[in-house]
Parts: C-alpha cells; structure tokens; sequence
C-alpha cells in the first residue's frame, strides 16, 4: 500500500545518502594534500557504494502486503570503500614524510573529480527535496478536503 | 444515495493508485545513482481497473496490487542505471495535478451533498 509518507521517506532516504555522498567527497577534497595519517601512509581516497533497501521482488511484495517495514525503493549508503589508486611520489627531499630517496607519497586525489561528484550530489539532493515538497503539498491539499466550504 | 456513494469509492481508488505511482516515481529519483537500478512504472489503466472492481464491492480483502515494472525502452548509463531524471520530474508534476483533480472531485461531491442537506 503505496502512501504519500511513504514516498516522503522513500525520498528522505536518498537525501540522507546523498549528503553522506557530500561529506565523504568534502573529506576528500580536505586531504587532498595529506601525507600522515593515524594508519601511516598518506590519506586514502574514499567513494561511497549506493544500493536499493528491500531489492528483492518477494521482500516488495512480503512488505506492501503486511504494511511492514520501510516502502521498497528507498536507497541507502551500503559501504565506504578505499579507492586502490596507488599514491602520488613527489620529490621533497625536506619534508618529513620523505622516503629515503626524497619521494613524499601524496593521495591521489583530483580535485576536479570531487568537485564534480559534489555538484551530482548537491543536484541529486535537490531533485529528492523538490519531491518531498510534491508530497509535502498532496498530503496538505487532501487535509484541505476537512475544510469546510 | 448509491450513486454518489460509488462516485466517492472511484475517486479513493483512483486517489489510491496516483499515490502509488507518485511513490514509484519518488522511488526513481531516490535511486538516481544507484548502480544497476531500472526505473520502474505501475501500469496505470490496470491498477485503475483493479481499483474500479474493488469498489464495484466484488470482494474484500487483501489485494495484490499490480507489481511496478521496469520501463522499456530508456537508454542505460556505464553503471546500468537508466534513471532519466527529465522523465521523472515531468512525471511528478503530472501525478502531482492528477491528484488534485481527483482531491478537487472529492471536494466537490462532499460539497453537493451539503448543499442537498441544507435548507434554503
């Protein structure tokens, strides 16, 4: 049984998610210069993995026919995953974190990258805020139907 | 009063399936970028016509509703996502309007019966 606050959490999920997508690329874009961390080494890349709760036909149908449980179709962050990209060397032979050659290892990060992974997020994020308001206003108009005329 | 009766069970069912396709279409636009992800659609003539039969009054009852389906025919990205976001906000809005018309008949059939009720 689809309802409209169904479909406000459905599209609270994904602005859930897609924030978490957002913090996780400004932490990226933050360290894109780190060359020390608490696990040795430089700063590791990170990307986020979405994926569909409830993905399976029997689990749609299981739920939609007990009213149990979160609608199908809302999205959630299932992992955080290291991007395997092998670090940067650069040549500073005075920094700290040099090897023994001088070679300072730097995350291979391109800020043009996350920048652009931001944007996505930030419009995936208003796309879903533009639907909670269309539930927002059809929850409000069949309230109005109390008023009376 | 039969016949505004019937009247007013047509118009839930058909409030109830533009819900459920406007939750079908949040759905989409929920799983933007979820890798493998199709977008889906219910099948608006046969859920309506389930709808009509349930106020018909042929049964009651939990009812399957009719299952979404993936939509044919919408190119797939690199990730095998074919969500089109143009699509599923035109979409919106439609459902968002077509639910209004049917908010705005409700309204108005409770509104003649008020006016039968009332003494001029």
């Amino acid at each position: 049984m689809g309802s409209l606050f169904g479909m406000m959490s459905i599209s609270a999920s994904a602005l859930s998610a897609e924030r978490q997508r957002a913090e996780v690329t400004s932490a990226n874009l933050a360290n894109a210069e780190t060359t020390h961390t608490d696990e040795g080494g430089p700063y590791v890349r990170k990307e986020v993995v979405f994926s569909e709760s409830n993905a399976s036909p029997f689990q749609t149908v299981f739920n939609r026919v007990g009213h149990l449980g979160q609608p199908s179709g809302a999205v959630q962050l299932s992992e955080v995953v290291d991007d395997t990209t092998p670090p940067v060397m650069r040549y500073e032979p005075g920094n700290p974190d040099a090897n023994k050659d001088g070679y300072v290892a730097y995350p291979a990060i391109n800020p043009v990258t996350e920048m652009v992974d931001l944007m996505g997020a930030t419009r995936a994020y208003q796309l879903n805020a533009s639907a909670v308001n269309a539930a927002k206003q059809m929850i409000q108009e069949s309230i109005d139907i109390l008023k009376s005329s | 009063m039969a016949a505004g009766d019937s009247m007013l069970n047509l118009l839930q069912g058909y409030l109830e399936v533009t819900t459920n396709r406007q939750q079908t279409i949040a759905a989409n636009m929920a799983n933007v970028d979820t890798p493998g992800y199709h977008t889906k659609d219910i099948n608006f003539q046969a859920a309506m016509q389930a709808a009509m039969e349930k106020s018909g009054g042929s049964g009651e009852g939990p009812q399957l509703e009719p299952a979404s389906l993936d939509v044919e025919g919408l190119p797939e990205r690199p990730d095998g996502n074919n969500v089109n976001i143009d699509r599923e906000s035109l979409l919106l809005s439609q459902t968002q309007l077509q639910y209004q018309v049917g908010v705005q008949l409700v309204k108005s059939e409770f509104h003649t019966l008020l006016t039968a009720i009332k003494e001029e």
